[in-house]
């Protein structure tokens, strides 16, 4: 009868704690659907602020489309003058290393960049080009820590773990903390812990707004680099979902227009 | 009033207090604080200082460690494996913030179209074709050859930048730790002026704590062996422990830090602290053999009635010689002299009151065998050839002086300051080695940065800090120099083809500078900017690393740059670690002096009121100039540097030489006074007094040689120092002296 109770509760709490993993999952996968886009166009103000709150602000407009395994980018500065028309254009290939050019206006040139190592920074901010894109679901662990309720929202908080120590060196980060809405699945907040679970960053995403194809966009992002201080922030002042863009608008001659 | 308080119910406080003195005063050194770090006590005003501070403000604080690897292929896989594995372990941990070695370099380069942004090891080689094509590549990187590997691939540096926040000792462990877990057996070096200070800070204050003991317990046999008696030895030893126990624990109590110049505490106290005892001892002695028949309270009593006065005099004087360290720009070095006042007193004090309120109550010991006929020691012969060379040679032993201190002068020219402190260290020492290394194989180990102000995308601004890195460069003394300008160039020559104009050129027009800096900024670490330039693009530095064997290369690099500063019109000054030493090192050499003329002058002016002539003041310097100037003089000769410590110990020249006099001068005055003439009055005084100078020399000199056991240079330079002035002072006061007054006897004794 004694192991008779044992292996209910035990059943009971393995079946939960799958419940548990399996609710982890779904809660982020619902979310990746509300906010994430396969082809958008924006312009966007970047402000990267230093620990003494000096200020360097860049505007950009930012192309992206999905075409079959590669997510083509173009991105091209608007301001400051001195690097206006300074445009990139990535193919980021799921299977192997990015395609990525660039174009200088002062040298009228476009030159392919070769380059084995992904950049960390987003254009020099603190956001991570990792922040930027959306996450191989296989790389982590899932786990619903529980809810918290912040200005009267509530909110699951769930927690991603990476699976290998090659992805927590690729990733530069052990694990992120998400705070992501009940009712709309929108994420709020992003927090990034290090090995030796440290808070190293902070995001959050506020402002969202509905775009034409029902799925949402944070108009403002933030991210906070709790060990140097700093603090860089995205504001999209337009969007628009671009379905209709043809490959070839990724070339490199587009990107010297 | 000595005798009074020797009587009975007062003796037991003297004794009493002076032990429960020292126990107390033994208990804050358990909170006792060691600042390695000197530079943080020079003035607010100095301007290197300034200038360094404003530069780390923007640009961060650099105190790296460094670690030089050698192995016979530093690209063999397992040399390569090993410092990979080196470099994740210490990234991974908190102690430190960066570490920059091959493997966090970058290979950026420009090939037909193309623009390379890799790793300098995308791989490490798996067999011998591709270690040759690694090799040629890393050849071709001006980030990583030459800087990095050494030409002959047999070195790898790492620099290695610790987080704020962490001690010296953890910082140098944890990396010892990391390395010897993975380098395993294989060779490699430490430097770093971080390394240096841990390494002067736990070993030689190490080796100093264990070794005082044992210089004390050298000191006791030696006592004891010229005494002949248990007193002899316990008594002035007493009054030494005491008082320098009691200095050492002021230190912490008035809030004052231990740094290299607090060493000075100990050393000057063991030096000067049983003078006086010794004086008491021998004088009883002395007293006992010629009135075998008298009590020790009358032993006692008359002993204390002839020395008391001198041994007060003595100690006052070299109080005041002390006290000269006040004027001292430098607060460690005030607060030694403050504490060693303190401490000096306390001994005087003790040697009055403490050490005859425990001699009275002892029995009457034996007559000493100095005292008896034909049964002389190797001292008493010593001294009785020394009186007789001072009564019938003096103007052979003058001239020989004379040319003793011509010689000393000219070694003084010769007297270089120090700006390498790692030659504190044995050349067998680790820091020398890597330090060795560094300057054959890498761009040197003093590194200094030139600030530039402007708007640095501007090209006037960046051409010019090319203009500065190409004329450094041509000097032979310089091994890299890196900047915002040196990075703009990498970039033109991987953007643009070996045909084109831009190509290895800094571009003339702003925006393009800026769009360089934009696209590095997207595609590399923004980080790697952040040591050149500043968040606004408003000031930037170009840093040079060079080598400097001596001050005069050292001098000759800074004149350039300043030169460069003064008639540009974005450079504005340049500031480092090495210029904020080397002006450490005037300021303390130059406060040397000024505080050694201060204790002179006072010196003088006590001996003449004391003895009621100028002259005799005058004379009372003789030694101290003489030891002084040879102490400085050998050292110029010697090759030894003058730097922070050896600098100080000129004062213990003051302490000792001055005792020394007094105690000559006032015999043989009294000598005179009592009807004896010259001759009669140094033969007498030489063979008296001069035992208690004696014993007391060279008990303080065998107990220093202990320093010889350490294994490091600097205490060993140290021993040497001490022991050459102690010498000096020793033979100054019994050959020196006499002979001058052999000839020149007014200047002691009136004319009746």
């Amino acid at each position: 009868m004694k192991k008779l109770i044992i292996l209910i509760y035990t059943l009971t709490f393995l079946s939960m704690s799958l419940l548990n993993a399996q609710d982890a999952k779904e809660i982020v996968n619902n979310s990746t659907k509300a906010i994430m886009s396969d082809a958008m166009e924006m312009t966007s103000t970047l402000k990267i602020y230093d620990n003494k709150g000096n200020v360097r602000t860049r505007q950009v407009k930012n192309t992206t489309k999905k075409f079959g395994d590669a997510t083509k980018t173009m991105i091209k500065f608007l301001s400051p003058a001195d690097v206006q028309g300074t445009g990139m254009l990535i193919y980021d290939y799921e299977e192997k290393d990015d395609d990525m050019w660039v174009y200088l206006p002062s040298l009228k040139k476009t030159r392919r960049i070769v380059s084995s190592e992904k950049s960390s920074s987003f254009m020099g901010s603190e956001f991570s080009n990792s922040d930027m894109s959306k996450p191989k679901m296989s790389d982590y662990e899932y786990k619903l820590l529980g809810t918290e309720t912040i200005n009267g929202k509530e909110y699951y908080k769930i927690e991603s773990t990476c699976k290998s120590p090659e992805i927590e060196t690729s990733e530069n980060f052990k694990r992120k903390i998400a705070y992501i809405e009940k009712v709309t699945y929108l994420p709020y907040k992003t927090e990034t812990y290090d090995k030796d679970n440290k808070l190293i960053k902070t995001i959050t995403m506020t402002d969202y707004r509905k775009q034409t194809n029902g799925k949402y966009m944070a108009y403002k992002m933030v991210a906070e680099n709790n060990k140097n201080g700093r603090k860089s922030e995205i504001i999209i002042t337009s969007f628009v979902t671009t379905s209709s863009l043809e490959e070839n608008y990724f070339s490199t001659s587009n990107l010297e227009k | 009033m000595i005798n009074k308080l020797l009587n009975k119910p007062y003796r037991y406080f003297l004794i009493v207090i002076p032990v429960l003195l020292f126990v107390g005063f033994l208990i804050p050194l358990r909170n006792a604080k060691i600042n390695p770090d000197l530079t943080r006590y020079l003035p607010q005003d100095t301007e290197s200082k300034l200038n360094l501070e404003k530069i780390e403000e923007t640009f961060g604080h650099n105190d790296p460690i460094i670690i030089i690897f050698e192995s016979d292929d530093i690209l063999n896989k397992s040399s390569l494996e090993k410092i990979s594995a080196i470099q994740d372990s210490l990234t991974d941990s908190p102690v430190f913030s960066d570490v920059i070695s091959i493997f966090a370099t970058k290979n950026i380069r420009g090939d037909e179209g193309f623009m390379l942004v890799d790793p300098a090891i995308k791989s490490i080689p798996e067999n011998d074709k591709e270690k040759e094509e690694l090799r040629q590549e890393i050849k071709n990187n001006p980030l990583a050859y030459k800087l990095l590997i050494s030409e002959d691939f047999r070195y790898a540096v790492m620099i290695i930048n610790p987080e704020k926040g962490h001690s010296d000792s953890e910082i140098v462990s944890k990396t010892k730790e990391t390395i010897n877990k993975i380098w395993g057996s294989e060779k490699y070096y430490m430097s770093g002026m971080l390394y240096l200070r841990e390494e002067i800070q736990q070993k030689a204050m190490r080796d100093l704590m264990i070794l005082m003991p044992l210089a004390l317990l050298v000191m006791i046999l030696f006592l004891y062996f010229s005494f002949r008696e248990k007193r002899g030895v316990v008594l002035p030893m007493l009054v030494v422990i005491i008082s320098t126990g009691v200095s050492m624990g002021l230190m912490p109590l008035l809030g004052y830090e231990f740094s290299i110049i607090a060493v000075l505490v100990p050393i000057l106290m063991i030096s000067v602290a049983n003078n006086y005892g010794v004086h008491i001892v021998s004088k009883y002695q002395e007293l006992n053999a010629a009135n075998p028949n008298d009590n020790m309270d009358a032993l006692v009593t008359k002993s204390m009635k002839s020395v008391a006065n001198p041994v007060l005099l003595t100690g006052l004087t070299t109080i005041a010689g002390v006290l000269g360290l006040i004027v001292h720009i430098m607060l460690p070095a005030k607060q030694t002299g403050i504490v060693c006042s303190i401490g000096i007193a306390l001994a005087l004090i003790l040697s009055l009151y403490f050490l005859p309120a425990i001699l009275i109550g002892m029995k009457k010991g034996k007559i000493n065998k100095s005292f008896k006929e034909n049964a002389k020691t190797f001292i008493d012969k010593l001294l009785v050839k020394a009186a007789h060379i001072s009564v019938n040679k003096p103007k052979n032993v003058i001239i020989i002086f004379s040319l003793i201190f011509a010689i000393s002068v000219i070694g003084i020219f010769r007297l270089n300051v120090s700006i390498n402190n790692e030659k504190m260290m044995s050349k067998s020492h680790d820091i020398r080695k890597s330090t060795k290394i560094i300057n054959e194989h890498f761009g040197g180990t003093k590194y200094i940065s030139v600030l530039f102000e402007g708007d640095i995308k501007d090209p006037a601004v960046i051409s010019e800090m090319d203009e500065l890195e190409q004329l450094l460069k041509s000097k032979k003394q310089t091994g890299s120099v890196n900047s915002l300008s040196s990075i703009i160039k990498i970039m033109s020559k991987a953007l643009n083809d070996v045909d084109d104009v831009a190509y290895n050129k800094i571009p003339d027009s702003r925006e393009a500078i800026a769009q360089y800096i934009e696209f590095y900024n997207m595609s590399g670490d923004p980080e790697d900017f952040e040591k050149f330039v500043d968040f606004n693009y408003t000031q930037a530095v170009v840093s040079v690393q060079f080598r400097a064997e001596n001050i005069k290369e050292f001098n000759s690099i800074i004149l350039e740059i300043q030169q460069f500063c003064d008639k540009s019109e974005y450079a504005k000054y340049q500031a480092g670690i090495s210029i904020v030493e080397k002006d450490m090192a005037m300021s303390i050499i130059n406060g040397q002096i000024y505080s050694l003329a201060l204790a002179m002058i006072t010196i003088i002016i006590l001996l003449w009121i004391i003895f009621k002539s100028f002259r005799t003041g005058l004379l009372g310097t003789v030694p101290l100039i003489f030891t002084i100037t040879c102490n400085f003089g050998l050292m110029g000769w010697a090759g030894i540097e003058l730097d922070i410590a050896t600098s100080l110990l000129s004062s213990i020249a003051i302490g000792i030489g001055v005792d020394y006099t007094i105690h000559l001068f006032w015999r043989i005055k009294s000598e005179i006074e009592n009807g004896k003439n010259i001759t009669e009055a140094i033969n007498i005084c030489l063979t008296t007094t001069g035992r208690g100078i004696a014993i007391n020399a060279i008990s303080v000199i065998l107990g220093f040689s202990v320093l010889f056991l350490s294994g490091i240079l600097i205490l060993k330079t140290f021993a040497f120092l001490i022991i050459f002035s102690l010498l000096l002072c020793l033979i100054c006061a019994l050959v020196l002296v006499p002979s001058i007054l052999k000839i020149y006897p007014n200047i002691i004794a009136k004319k009746n």
